[in-house]
Parts: C-alpha cells; sequence; structure tokens
C-alpha cells in the first residue's frame, strides 16, 4: 500500500459531564485514509464516526477531552497544531461538507456572497471575480439557474440543492487534498440522495480528491467507496475494502450491520 | 412590497392602539383621579366658588360628554389647555421634546456603541474573566436603579472631583440657549457657529447621557451576549470555520451579523424604557424634557396636560417599535419572503 | 488494532482539558445559590426588623443630622438624625414585602386568563389579547406612577398598581406557552380520559408552564422592585417618612450636593441586592426549565 494521505492513530477521549465526571466515547481509533480514495467510516448514531471526524479538524466540540492519540496529515500531527496553523489547514487542505446543509449555510448572506467570501480566504482577488467563481462553482455542481441562485439566500434553498452549494464550496471553491464528508445525504429524498453522491463522487474521481465519507447507509458505501472503516460504540471494529467488507466480513458486528441493511434494502 | 404593506398595517393598527389609550387615561385620570377644584380653590370656598372653577377647568359637563368633546379636540390635534401652564398642551409638548429626545439619543448611542462590543467580548470569552466581568456589569446596570447611579455620578465627578458641571439642566444657569431651529441645543447651537456654547451644551449632556447609557447598556450586552452565544454554537459557525476563516471573520461578520437580529427587537422596548426612565432622570438632572412636566402634571392633576403627555409616550413607543420592525426587515433576508 | 506511544499517557491531569469545559456547570449553580441565599438574607432581615432594629427607623433625631458611618452609626445619619441601618432593615419590608405580593397577585391572575385566552382561543382570546396590547403601549413605570396618583396613598394601593401592570406580561406568557402546548400528545390524552377542558388547561397544561412563567416571575420582581423604589423615590404613593429605600435616596438627594454621600448611598445598595438576586435567581432558572440551555 501507499503512504496514506491522513492517519488516525489511536485516538480516544470522554465527553466531560456537566457534574465534572467523564464519559469515555472514543477508544484506541485507528485508520488510515489512501490517496485518491474514497473511504467511507460507517456506524450507528453514537458510534463516534461524526465525532472522529470533526476532530480531525479540530471542530470537536468543547466538552470533547482527547486522551490520547494522532491525527497524522502530510507528516504532520493535526492535534498538536497551533491554531493558525490548523487554521491554514481548514478549507485550503482539508475541507468538510456538513450534514444539514441548510443549517450549515449562514442564513443572512446570499448563497454566492458565502462562497465569494471563501473564494476570497483561499485565492485572494477582487469581490467580482469572487463572485463569478462562485456562481462558476454553483454552475459545476448542477445549480440551474446559477447566476440567479447565487443572490438568494439559504432558507430560499431545498435541502438538495443547499448541499449541492455546500459542496461547490467545500470542493470546488475551496481546493483541498482531503474532503471529509458527514453524513452528507443524511434527511434528503432518496433520489436526491442518489444525486448528491454521484456528484461527490464524480468531483472526486475528476479531481483526484481523497475523500472520507461518513454515513450510517451501507447502501451508499456500496457504490462509491473503496475502502470501508466500521465503527461501533466509539471503537473500530473492522477496517478493510469494500468488497473485502461486504462478501467477507469477520466480525459479527459487521455482519449484523450487512443483513440489517439488507432487510433495509428488501423492505424498500 | 412586503415592507411597504407592513408599514401600511402598522400605521393602521396606531390608531385603536392610540384610542385606546386615550380612553383608558381619560377614565383613569377622571374617575379615580383627584379632584383639581381643590388645588385651585381656597380651602374657605363656598360651594358656589367651587362650581365656579369646575366649570372653568371643563369639569362640569357629565364625564361621557367631557370624554366626547376631548375626543372630538384631539381629531383636530387639539391635546387641550394645560391647566398649570396655561398654554396649549400640544405646544408644550412639542416645546419639551427635543430635550428629551437629545438625552435620550445620547444615552441610546452610548448604550448600543459600549454594548454590542462588551456583549461580543463576554460571548467571546464565554465563562472566562471577561465574561464574568460583563456579566457582573450588566447586572449591576439592569439592577441599580436609574435615579441612583446618577446621583452617585454626580457625586463623584461634579461633587467631589469637580470635573463636570452640575445638574441645573441643558445649559449652565444664566446662559441663553442658541436661536431655536430643531431644539436639539448641540444642533442650533452648532447652526449657529456658537462653539463655547455648544461645548457647554455637551459638558450638560455627558452626566445624564452617561447614566442612561450606563442602563441601554446594560441590556444590549446581556442580548447580545446571548444571542453571541448562540451564535457561535450554530451549524453556520463552524461551516465558517471548517472552511478556514478567521476569528474576525467568523465573529463579527458571520457570528454578529445573526446575533444583531435579537438586539434589534429589544431596542422598541429599549426606547420605550428611556421614556419610561426620563421622568426619574430629568428629575435628578433638572432636565427640562417631557419628563418633568410629566411628573409637574400628575402632581397638580393637570388632566389635560396628563393626558397628553401619555399618549405622546405611547405613539412614540409604538413608533419605536415601528422602526424596529423595518429595521428587521432590512436586516433578515427571511422575514422579506 | 495498533497502540502509539501516545496511549502512554492516560493520566487525566496531564492532559490538555479545555477550561471553559471544566466550569461549564457551575455558573448556573452559582447564580441559583447567590440569588436564593440573597433572598433568605433580606426576608431574615425584614423579619428581624419587626422585633430589632439598632436604632428606632421612624423617629428623627438619634444622633446629629448627617453623622457619616461610624461605630456609633455604622451607615450613618440622614438629615434629620435617623439612624441609616435602621431604616435600611426596615426598609426591607417595604420593597421586599410589596415586591412579593404584587408579584404574586400579577402571577396568579396573569397565567389565568393567559391560560383561558390560550386554551379556549375565540372570542375571548381575541378581546384579551387585543386589551393586552394597547396596555403594553403603555411605559410601565409612567403608568404606575399615574395610577399611584389617581388611587393615592397607600401599600395596598401601591401593590394593587404594580400587580395590575404587570398582568399583561404574565398574561402573554401564559396564553404563548398554552397554545404551543395544546396539541402536544399529553393533552390529547388527558382529554381523550374524559377530563374537562378546564382541567386539561389547569391541572395539566399549566403546571407544565411553570417553568418559564417562574423564571420570568423573577425576572419581572426585579423590575417590580425597581418600579417600588421609583415610586418612592418620587414621593408617589408613600409617606415620606416612610424607610422605603427610594424614599431614603430622595431624602439624602440635597445631602449629595453637599458632600453627604452617604445617606443616598447605602439604599441604593439595598436595592442593587434585591433586584440582582431576583436577576440571578431569573437565569438561573431559565437555565434549569430551557432544554435548549440545558446542555
Amino acid at each position: 500500500m501507499t503512504v496514506p494521505l491522513l492517519r488516525v492513530d489511536g485516538l480516544g477521549g470522554a465527553f466531560r459531564r456537566r457534574d465534572g465526571g467523564l464519559t469515555p466515547v472514543l477508544h484506541d481509533v485507528s485508520f488510515a485514509l489512501q490517496p485518491g480514495c474514497i473511504t467511507a467510516v460507517v456506524g450507528e448514531t453514537g458510534s463516534g464516526k461524526s465525532l472522529t471526524a470533526l476532530t480531525i479538524l479540530g471542530l470537536q466540540p468543547s466538552a470533547f477531552v482527547r486522551r490520547s492519540g494522532r491525527i497524522l496529515f502530510a507528516g504532520q500531527d493535526l492535534l498538536a497544531l497551533p491554531p493558525s496553523a490548523m487554521r491554514a489547514v481548514r478549507g485550503r487542505r482539508i475541507s468538510m461538507v456538513f450534514q444539514d446543509a441548510r443549517a450549515a449555510l449562514n442564513p443572512v448572506f446570499s448563497v454566492g456572497a458565502q462562497l465569494a467570501d471563501v473564494h476570497r480566504l483561499q485565492h485572494g482577488g477582487s469581490a467580482r471575480a469572487a463572485w463569478d467563481a462562485a456562481v462558476e462553482a454553483l454552475r459545476r455542481v448542477r445549480i440551474p439557474e446559477a447566476e440567479r441562485r447565487a443572490r438568494q439566500y439559504p432558507h430560499e434553498f431545498s435541502g438538495g440543492m443547499a448541499q449541492r452549494a455546500m459542496i461547490a464550496m467545500a470542493a470546488l471553491v475551496c481546493t483541498p487534498a482531503l474532503l471529509i464528508l458527514d453524513e452528507p445525504t443524511t434527511g434528503l429524498d432518496v433520489t436526491i440522495q442518489s444525486d448528491i453522491m454521484e456528484l461527490i463522487v464524480e468531483l472526486c474521481r475528476d479531481r483526484g480528491l481523497t475523500a472520507c465519507l461518513i454515513t450510517h447507509d451501507l447502501g451508499v458505501v456500496a457504490e462509491s467507496c473503496e475502502e470501508v472503516v466500521v465503527m461501533n460504540a466509539g471503537r473500530v471494529v473492522e477496517t478493510g475494502t469494500t468488497e473485502a467488507i461486504f462478501t467477507r466480513p469477520q466480525q459479527p458486528y459487521t455482519r449484523r450491520l450487512l443483513a440489517a441493511s439488507r432487510l433495509d434494502a428488501a423492505a424498500a | 412590497m412586503a415592507l411597504a404593506r407592513m408599514i401600511l398595517q402598522r400605521l393602521l393598527w396606531v390608531l385603536p392602539v392610540a384610542f385606546g389609550v386615550v380612553t383608558i387615561t381619560f377614565f383613569a385620570a377622571r374617575v379615580l383621579g383627584g379632584d383639581p377644584t381643590e388645588l385651585y380653590a381656597p380651602p374657605e370656598a363656598t360651594d358656589e366658588l367651587r362650581a365656579q372653577i369646575r366649570a372653568q377647568l371643563g369639569l362640569a359637563d357629565p364625564l361621557w360628554k367631557q370624554y366626547l368633546a376631548y375626543l372630538a379636540a384631539l381629531a383636530r390635534f387639539d391635546f387641550g389647555t394645560s391647566f398649570t401652564t396655561g398654554e396649549s398642551v400640544g405646544a408644550d409638548l412639542s416645546a419639551r421634546l427635543p430635550a428629551t429626545l437629545e438625552l435620550g439619543l445620547v444615552g441610546l448611542v452610548i448604550g448600543i456603541l459600549a454594548g454590542i462590543p462588551l456583549g461580543v467580548l463576554a460571548a467571546v470569552n464565554r465563562e472566562r474573566w471577561p465574561d464574568f466581568l460583563v456579566r457582573g456589569v450588566t447586572l449591576s446596570g439592569m439592577a441599580l436603579p436609574q435615579f441612583w447611579i446618577g446621583l452617585v455620578l454626580i457625586s463623584i465627578f461634579f461633587v467631589q472631583l469637580r470635573l463636570l458641571p452640575g445638574p441645573v439642566g441643558r445649559l449652565p444657569i444664566g446662559v441663553a440657549p442658541p436661536p431655536p431651529v430643531t431644539g436639539f441645543l448641540l444642533l442650533d447651537a452648532a447652526f449657529a457657529g456658537d462653539w463655547v456654547l455648544w461645548r457647554m451644551a455637551a459638558m450638560q449632556l455627558v452626566l445624564p447621557g452617561v447614566t442612561l447609557g450606563l442602563t441601554t447598556l446594560a441590556t444590549v450586552a446581556r442580548v447580545t451576549r446571548a444571542a453571541m452565544v448562540e451564535a457561535l454554537q450554530s451549524d453556520y459557525i463552524r461551516t465558517a470555520i471548517a472552511m478556514g476563516h478567521g476569528r474576525g471573520m467568523v465573529w463579527f461578520r458571520y457570528g454578529l451579523r445573526n446575533a444583531l437580529l435579537p438586539v434589534v427587537t429589544l431596542l422598541g422596548g429599549v426606547a420605550g424604557h428611556i421614556f419610561g426612565g426620563a421622568v426619574l432622570l430629568e428629575s435628578i438632572f433638572g432636565w427640562p424634557g417631557l419628563g418633568q412636566y410629566a411628573l409637574q402634571a400628575i402632581d397638580h392633576s393637570d388632566f389635560a396636560a396628563l393626558q397628553g403627555f401619555v399618549l405622546y409616550a405611547s405613539l412614540l413607543y409604538v413608533l419605536a417599535f415601528l422602526l424596529v420592525d423595518i429595521l428587521y426587515l432590512l436586516i433578515d433576508p427571511r422575514m422579506r419572503a | 488494532m495498533k497502540r502509539s506511544a501516545a496511549d502512554a499517557t492516560l493520566d487525566p491531569a496531564a492532559l490538555p482539558a479545555a477550561p471553559p469545559a471544566r466550569r461549564r456547570r457551575a455558573p448556573a449553580s452559582w447564580s441559583l445559590r447567590i440569588g436564593a441565599g440573597l433572598l433568605l438574607f433580606y426576608a431574615g432581615v425584614a423579619l428581624l426588623s419587626l422585633v430589632w432594629t439598632p436604632y428606632d427607623p421612624l423617629a428623627p433625631g438619634m444622633g446629629d443630622g448627617y453623622l457619616p458611618p461610624s461605630r456609633e452609626f455604622l451607615l450613618g445619619t440622614d438629615r434629620l438624625g435617623a439612624d441609616i441601618l435602621s431604616r435600611l432593615m426596615a426598609g426591607a419590608r417595604y420593597d421586599l414585602g410589596i415586591t412579593l405580593v404584587a408579584v404574586a397577585i400579577a402571577l396568579s391572575i396573569g397565567s389565568a386568563l393567559g391560560t383561558i385566552a390560550g386554551y379556549f382561543g375565540g372570542v375571548v382570546d381575541t378581546v384579551i389579547s387585543r386589551l393586552v396590547e394597547v396596555f403594553q403601549a403603555f411605559p410601565g413605570l409612567l403608568f404606575a406612577m399615574l395610577i399611584v396618583q389617581a388611587v393615592g396613598p397607600g401599600v395596598p394601593n401601591i401593590i394593587l398598581v404594580l400587580s395590575f401592570i404587570g398582568i399583561p406580561d404574565y398574561l402573554r406568557l401564559a396564553r404563548a406557552e398554552i397554545r404551543s402546548r395544546r396539541a402536544w400528545p399529553y393533552a390529547e390524552a388527558a382529554r381523550m380520559v374524559g377530563n374537562t377542558p378546564w382541567l386539561v388547561a389547569f391541572r395539566h397544561l399549566l403546571p407544565n408552564s411553570a417553568g418559564p412563567l417562574l423564571a420570568f416571575t423573577s425576572i419581572n420582581a426585579a423590575f417590580v422592585a425597581l418600579v417600588t423604589a421609583s415610586l418612592g423615590f418620587l414621593g408617589l404613593g408613600l409617606d415620606p417618612n416612610t424607610p422605603e429605600w427610594g424614599s431614603m435616596i430622595a431624602r439624602g438627594q440635597d445631602g449629595v450636593m453637599t458632600g453627604e454621600w452617604w445617606v443616598s448611598f447605602f439604599p441604593g445598595l439595598a436595592i442593587l441586592g434585591l433586584t440582582g438576586a431576583f436577576y440571578l435567581l431569573g437565569d438561573a432558572l431559565s437555565d434549569l426549565t430551557d432544554p435548549r440551555r440545558r446542555r
């Protein structure tokens, strides 16, 4: 195997409760993201997958206390970076798409303005150029009438459209090496879900992006990902290629998860 | 379009509110109030003399007749005549409004300019010492009576340190005001080019303005802090950080813009509070504004003056809320749809 | 899974634990403790003043006029030579008592009317809501001054006026609370098992709104205490010799101009403690009852 782009190494930590005690939530989480691959991190709600993803960018809730581990990215431990260096990594090297895109976009600025802000931050240039780049990015994610849509506000977007705009911001306006997607299709209609996943896969292939897809939907994983990390109760249960996980699962938990999703698919 | 329709709706709503206010004050004052005849009649006056005085004051008719007459006069913007000043109430109020407004605006500006940064400072340092400090200041600002803050400031800066002029009104005693144009002394003095006078008027404004500003600041900072804390925990702030935006951008553009929405809502209430507080503040600082006038009217059971004042204050209050709604519409795109 | 070297550092004390997280819980309970503690203290002082004060709070000439704070008169004397500490203690009866009774009345009437308006809706609701809007166009303090002057002096009248001006706020809050809960499953369930509408509204819905209502009550009490002091300061509704704190500040006003600051200063601190306690308690209560803020 090649050198991984990012390696999470023995990450462990706990939430500080209101009474001051600690509730352990992550135990020795380790996995690697291979360059140019889409890696899925799957698990049920509360398995610690989103928390792990947020920790990569230093966005974990303030109640989270890390107790061990490193996150190695391009030879640096992200967890040891000073805040200013971390800020230079965000957006520029690693970018992120969030679950509820309508809430993740700022309600009082037009969508185009938010993309343009990020463009100027990452690439400089004039306000005019940034706006054009924002509109172009929206067009690239196949938002119809991008020019007009850019002037609209998040509340005027549907969930699917907002997620497209979010992807445009995170993967096109930002030009990261690694894109983290935290449940990008959860809460969307099924048809929209597959459109969005298609878009994500296409963008990653076109730009040689490395992606980390956090999801609880195994159906999505089978179609789009090369590698899978299965998490449960704050632990990594099993890692492997998508084919290996789907055809030769080693752990009972993985088998249960697969069985449940097949029942799900059969019922649907 | 939405804006125009909303303004129209609100303006139409002012009418029934004004009617309600007029009716309530009229009957509250007449039915519950003392008989002003007693104030004007000598103690040994005969019943005949009393009746004569009553008739002169317009109180001889049955209550409903007085009420209808009052409404009819109001429809012609005639607020009646004050028993105490002998002038038309409308003229009295208009003459005193600039004093109250000038002080109120200075207080409001101080409160906003100091309150919003303090609220942001507290929110971004949540649960650390700047936060505790700001919360202490805002708590005291809200918990202390305004008139007491005024007296303490007078005691420190006038009586003890002699840094600022005493509480004798808008200008030092014996100084003539500039030729009236707007009624705002700072503006009128500037128009007249009299900068010595301007400075005197400004110095007189410092203590009452700061007193009012401190109370306003407390409320503004408190609401800003709460709104900012909530904004900073939101998904969109997380997005902004994830995209690599620095603190300044995150706090002041993405966070504050959202946090200002509740602050704007608050301003209507603050404006009303300033009017309510004017009564006390003006009596401390000898400020010849609406508050002093109202207090005098209350003391003398001066019905026309009192009713005029309450109506005036209520309408300004409703107007303040209308302005706030418009402002809100302008800064929150979700309201425009 | 692989174990890394970083795993060796499992000692929590050695970790860079985020300081904000550590103190997260503290402020709420602090404000609750300080607020409740101060209120109990004031109540204690008010009761104590019934049986003992250092000097007679109503009698002038306990010492010379305008004596500065000393061992004999801890907080000094006022213009008439009355002991300020004794008057402050007796004042707790007025400021605390008037506030508590007025707020209790406003809360009871306001939330009852609000519950009716919110639960039954219709014409009753429309009429009540419109009336509330008209009353809210009056600035509270002004309205209080006006009616106090109208109904005449006396503690009962002040209490009536203060509760009267408070009713619209409680009404509005209770109405909003009840309306938001009217359609909840537990209200539905209470109706299904045969409760009368009145029972559903007052036994099932209103108690569930107790949290927000009480939090508001506490914050409103601070406002009422301030209005009480303001009325006293203006000499409305109370005999000027009453040891109410606002009246005491008014009596010291002349002294402030000539340097005898203590006469007005200490009653202000007494007010700060009382209103501050209500604010702190209100903050703590809304933290406890607002699930969004209880993280």
